[in-house]
């Protein structure tokens, strides 16, 4: 049987000089675990820690302190390549899919670069038939594929940007602030795309936004961070009916209320 | 009417020159902004609400002009001017002292060579109203208080890069409200900060306008930021107003189906279906001169004559308009298409 932890993090800390003084510290103290198939919101305004303690998650950083435990063994201490087969499990869909595309490569062969990276399939015509896989996944036409991304709208990019981050069936995504560049409508439309996805490949997502409506529609539970730290986990029912800490009662009565 | 209105835009239409042809991106625009009122102007990313509001106050981008329609300012309700055909310099003097812009990058409007409290006392002294450096010193630091700045004598010499966000917005808020504005346009002022920022920000602009009797154009994506300030609201669909109303009336009783598409597209806490509810397809990319209504290929009413004519604005009672065919009258079973 798989273990139900998906992801474990202890006692993670990261600090920042700021000068040859003054250090900051971004992250303090923070364990959390990441279940198998939950969504995992993590909310907080800017500038409190919430993308350092993804990229810690997933070792993109070094931690100063505390360790992350991936499937049960410690992915602290390892070496870059000792890493790579876990970079494979662990993928990202940025906030700014403009700038997260390359500008000169074709839609195929951005879906197709992990798919190669990770050699998953040796036969050309395998990745072919995943690429056209990915694509209805994320309902875009095939005709786009021999593309470049400036010929997408902003919510089209997102989605090829998904069908990249998806296409070696990582284990964990992480959505880093993914809906909050793009407009209500299309915004929708991506968040209804990744509750879809979640429920076909049931996949694990660590869901980073400071938007607390759009946390509400697809998280499972949800990690309200300030300065660097945690103030309340809880799932998500319970945060939205009865917030316990200060802050997070201050963080929902701050949205613009729609009256009615 | 027997409105006191303060701005007119009338019939106002913005072109994009592209490859020797012009692009109509504001068609037609009318809005009415009485004095001390909080009109709001929604729609999606490229609509035009930006080309509008910057047709105000004439700042539009070299590639952009007005090709037709008035821009009205009620001096007083007697004094009537177009800014449109006004001198450069004229408007020069207008936007600022009576007219006053904050955008929505603070990082970028600012400069960062220069002390903030100084970027604000420029304000005063480019448009020659207070000459004494102490007394206009003292102005600033007033106004960085008013608008919410803890410590304003040590935040006037502070540098735009020493401010958060939320704070560098409220110097360009202080710096639009120097020369109390009549009109004050917000283009995305509260997008790019926090939650609990952005309620400060929205409370501040209120309180100016209800202080001082301001007018202000709140220019937003935001159906929140709308329903919490704003008085009356319009609603942008390519380059078009297809509804407006009284807030409240907007929000309880929305008729157009892209207005209705756009609120039951946001997320709500604590009342979330299994998906979102949102409108089809995409924003059409060419604009050729099309005969129908714009939103027809988006729109669930399926309806011969919105693919032949283009609606005009039509009332619907309570102060509330809307351009389309089928709102009012629900869709003419004998004119459907036979889709159904």
């Amino acid at each position: 049987m798989e273990e139900r932890v998906l992801l474990s993090a202890s006692h993670l800390c990261k600090k920042f000089r700021l000068d040859r003084k003054n250090s900051i510290y971004a992250v303090r103290d923070v364990s959390l675990d990441i279940y198998r198939g939950e969504t995992l919101a993590l909310v907080g305004e800017s500038g409190c820690g919430k993308s350092t303690l993804a990229r810690l998650l997933l070792r993109i950083i070094k931690a100063d302190e505390g360790s992350v435990l991936f499937e049960g063994r410690d992915i602290t201490g390892l070496s870059e390549k000792a890493l790579l087969p876990y970079r494979k499990e662990m993928q990202m869909v940025f906030q700014d899919p403009a700038s997260s595309l390359d500008p000169r490569m074709r839609i195929r062969d951005i879906i197709a670069e992990p798919l190669e990276t990770w050699r998953i399939y040796d036969d050309r015509r395998k990745i072919d038939d995943r690429i056209t896989e990915l694509l209805e996944m994320v309902e875009l036409n095939e005709d786009c594929l021999d593309r470049y991304p400036h010929q997408f709208s902003g919510g089209q990019k997102q989605r090829i940007g998904i069908a990249r981050a998806i296409a070696a069936e990582p284990k964990l995504i992480v959505c880093d602030e993914s809906v909050s560049a793009l407009d209500v409508c299309v915004q929708a439309q991506i968040l209804n795309l990744l509750k879809r996805l979640k429920d076909r490949l049931k996949l694990t997502c660590l869901f980073i936004s400071h938007d607390l409506s759009v946390v509400s529609f697809i998280a499972d539970r949800v990690c309200v961070m300030k300065n660097g730290a945690i103030c309340e986990m809880d799932a998500a029912e319970k945060i939205y009916a009865s917030p316990e800490h200060e802050y997070t009662k201050y963080l929902l009565s701050s949205i613009p209320k729609l009256i009615f | 009417m027997n409105k006191d209105l303060l701005l007119e835009i009338k019939d106002l239409t913005v072109s994009v020159k592209r490859k020797k042809e012009a692009v109509p991106v504001v068609r037609g625009v009318d809005i009415d902004i009485p004095r001390g009122g909080i009109v709001g102007l929604v729609g999606e990313s490229g609509c035009g609400k930006s080309m509008t509001a910057k047709s105000v106050n004439r700042i539009l981008p070299p590639f952009a002009e007005t090709t037709g329609g008035s821009i009205l300012w009620h001096d007083s309700p007697g004094e009537t001017t177009d800014l449109l055909k006004l001198k450069e310099k004229e408007i020069r003097k207008k936007c600022g002292t009576e007219i006053a812009m904050v955008f929505q990058e603070p990082m970028t409007s600012l400069n960062p060579m220069m002390r903030v409290g100084d970027q604000i006392r420029e304000v005063l002294k480019i448009h020659k109203i207070e000459k004494d450096p102490a007394v206009s010193k003292e102005r600033v630091v007033k106004m960085l208080g008013a608008v919410g700045i803890p410590q304003p004598e040590l935040r006037y010499n502070s540098w735009p890069h020493e401010l958060s966000g939320g704070m560098r917005q409220r110097v360009m808020i202080a710096m639009a409200m120097i020369c109390s504005p009549k009109l004050l346009i917000a283009d995305e002022a509260t997008t790019a900060v926090d939650v609990t920022i952005e309620a400060q920000i929205l409370d501040l602009i209120r309180d100016m306008c209800h202080a001082s009797h301001m007018s202000a154009l709140v220019i937003t994506h935001n159906m929140g930021v709308v329903s919490a300030i704003c008085d009356h609201v319009y609603v942008m669909y390519l380059g078009s107003i297809v509804e407006k109303a009284p807030v409240r009336e907007l929000f309880t009783n929305p008729l157009h189906p892209y207005t209705r598409g756009l609120l039951s597209s946001i997320p709500r806490i604590g009342n979330n279906p299994e998906y979102l509810e949102t409108i089809p397809g995409n924003i059409p990319v060419v604009r050729k001169p099309f005969s129908g209504c714009d939103f027809c290929m988006r729109c669930s009413d399926d309806v011969r004559k919105c693919f032949m004519e283009s609606p005009e604005m039509r009332e619907a009672g309570n102060d509330h308009y809307v351009r389309c065919h089928t709102a009012l009258t629900g869709p003419d079973p004998g004119e459907s298409k036979g889709t159904e």
